[in-house]
């Protein structure tokens, strides 16, 4: 899966000084999920799935997921924040396998 | 010539600084950082989960405050919109820490935990999660006074999405 890693953010287009704004994101990721043998025990190994994603807005961090695998493949997390200069809006997925993703927009007013 | 050597020193160290950082890195993300997700994600009922995260501590009900959007029945387990929304002022003095998604009936029943900063603005997560079976989804919300608010939801799978 080449696709790994690609991280899509979604802001409305227009903002205005103040508002709060709600982000959508999305990152393509397998997001592994337990396996278990025949006997029904858990395989262990280092499976594939973020376990952290964060958010920060001129440079401070707003929101942190902390997530498991009981989330879905692929995953979409949503949040706000509130716009108060433009600036950059920057999430980062970090994975257990050391895998950093990131996706970066520049918050504008218009 | 003075300060050519300077650069070059100053690239050897930051190189090695870097390769540093790299192992470091490798390390929180490897042994560690596997410790980290099993302190959040184990493979447990949710008494255990909720007595892990919470301890004794008193969970109130929440209904008037937490917005807890799901779908009634989720035809795929595998992918589940859920989103809460908190009623709070989300000012430094009085906002949301925490937003806990414990799926009751998953091997791993805590799904996530969400914690915001007052510049968030509002008291809002959305995500998609998996559920293996159908019962109860719950929000926990804990505030910066460490007030514990709970609603639950029931959700009714009809192809699980856990696998494992």
């Amino acid at each position: 899966m080449s696709d790994i890693g690609k991280v899509r953010l979604r802001v409305p287009t227009s903002i205005k000084p103040g508002d709060v704004v709600q982000v959508r994101s999305l990152v393509i990721h397998p997001m592994e999920r337990i396996e278990r043998d025949a006997q029904g025990k858990i395989i262990q190994r280092n499976y594939n799935y973020i376990n952290k994603v964060i958010v920060t807005y001129l440079g401070k961090t707003v929101a942190t997921f902390d997530t498991t695998q009981s989330v879905a493949e692929n995953p979409f997390f949503s949040f706000t924040f509130k716009a108060t200069d433009p600036g950059q809006l920057k999430v980062q997925f970090l994975d257990t396998t050391g895998g950093r993703y990131e996706g970066t927009v520049e918050i504008k007013f218009s | 010539m003075m300060a050519e050597d300077h650069v070059v020193t100053r690239r050897t160290v930051l190189r090695m600084l870097g390769t540093l950082g790299a192992a470091a890195g490798g390390l929180v993300a490897g042994v560690p950082g596997t410790v980290r997700a099993q302190a959040l994600g184990q493979n447990e009922s949710v008494q255990d989960a909720m007595k892990r995260l919470f301890g004794g501590k008193p969970i109130k009900d929440g209904a008037a405050l937490i917005k807890l959007d799901l779908p009634l029945i989720a035809e795929n387990g595998a992918v589940v919109p859920v989103s809460v929304n908190v009623d709070s002022p989300m000012t430094p003095t009085s906002y949301v820490k925490h937003i806990y998604v414990v799926a009751d009936k998953n091997r791993i029943p805590v799904v996530t935990r969400v914690t915001l900063a007052p510049e968030a603005g509002r008291a809002f997560m959305g995500a998609n999660i998996r559920l293996g079976e159908s019962g109860d989804v719950r929000a926990i919300v804990e505030q910066s006074d460490g007030t514990l608010l709970q609603v639950k939801r029931e959700v009714k799978v009809t192809v699980g999405g856990c696998g494992g």
